[in-house]
């Protein structure tokens, strides 16, 4: 056997070991997400606070960034801050939205995680987690900015701080809000 | 009189019927969501499927199939919408296209291509051995020694 065929079997060997490992153990955060360009799903549920019940339908036509959290999640710690800062950018706008979907928790420290961390938008419970799976979550925290046609545009999976605020204030929302089309497309008309 | 017996009699018949036919029912629902639930890859886990996981997004999972299944939709459909939300990966077996023909056939390839390398080199080791020399003759003095140890012996 030469010297070329030896290094070239090693080379495939280790270029198959390689993808069955990103395969197995690989991080799902670099995943490509299934779900940007296509459809939102509809989703509804009562609010944490007041129980009220709430739905994305009230939202079509906006900008919405919904946001997955937990009250046992430390990352959501972590990025509440620039939530609240982001929302305080944005909230003016009026094609904004802003959405919390409480994942795998419990109502009464959802909200005393509200209360103790602050809130200046609305969260929708999702105690059974069906909201998740129709978003394919995998777990939290993680964000998808909604367009003005119900589109998934953009999906985050981690907590929003540093370069990943300015990227999605800058090069997401910003350019989302400015879009001129404001016509809604209905939803089975999506990609 | 007859009349009398013969309604407890039929009712011992029938509600145990009943019963089981509930339990069949309820059994069908749960072997079709294992046999579902053991298709799909529980995306927190290291290639753990939903049915057997401990993670409780796999437990979420497992209820939405279970719901799905009692709405009454097929396995196919069930399959098809954990794949439009999380993609091939959640898929315990990828889908053969694409690029993942390559986890299906390299197991193939690596046994072939590996096997006749095998066979190459067996082949030349075969081929490079000098056929084997019949013994050298024996010279008189070792024959005379040997010999006459063997009449000693005897």
């Amino acid at each position: 056997m030469t010297r070329t065929t030896q290094i070239t079997i090693l080379v495939v060997l280790f270029a198959l070991l390689s993808l069955f490992y990103q395969g197995l153990w690989g991080d799902p955060r670099h995943i490509p997400p299934v779900l940007v360009g296509t459809r939102a799903p509809v989703f509804e549920g009562p609010d944490v606070e007041s129980g009220e019940p709430m739905s994305s339908e009230q939202y079509k036509g906006k900008v919405i960034l919904v946001n997955f959290w937990a009250s046992w999640c430390q990352e959501c710690k972590v990025e509440h801050e620039n939530l609240l800062r982001l929302y305080d950018e944005f909230k003016d706008h009026p094609e904004f939205v802003m959405v919390g979907i409480n994942y795998q928790d419990e109502i009464p420290k959802a909200r005393a995680y509200l209360q103790r961390y602050g809130s200046s938008f609305p969260h929708m419970q999702d105690v059974k987690g069906a909201l998740a799976i129709d978003f394919g979550v995998y777990g939290v925290p993680e964000t998808f900015v909604i367009d003005k046609q119900g589109v998934i545009r953009h999906k985050w999976i981690g907590p929003i701080v540093d370069n990943v605020y300015t990227n999605l204030t800058k090069n997401v929302l910003t350019p989302l809000l400015q879009r001129a089309d404001t016509q809604v497309r209905p939803y089975d008309q999506a990609p | 009189m007859f009349r009398l017996f013969s309604i407890p009699i039929l009712l011992c018949f029938v509600i145990p019927t009943a019963g089981l036919a509930e339990v069949v029912d309820e059994t069908e629902i749960d072997q079709k969501v294992r046999e579902i639930a053991k298709t799909l890859r529980c995306t927190v886990c290291q290639t753990e499927n939903i049915w057997e996981s401990g993670a409780p997004l796999a437990h979420q999972m497992r209820e939405a199939v279970r719901e799905r299944v009692i709405q009454g939709q097929s396995t196919e459909e069930i399959r098809a919408y954990f794949h439009s939300r999380y993609g091939d990966y959640i898929m315990m077996e990828p889908p053969k296209q694409g690029v993942n023909w390559l986890i299906w056939l390299a197991p193939f390839l690596l046994l072939f291509g590996g096997g006749a390398l095998l066979w190459r080199e067996v082949k030349g080791w075969v081929t490079r051995t000098p056929p084997s020399q019949p013994p050298p003759a024996l010279d008189e003095t070792s024959r005379r020694r040997i010999e006459r140890e063997l009449n000693d012996n005897q």
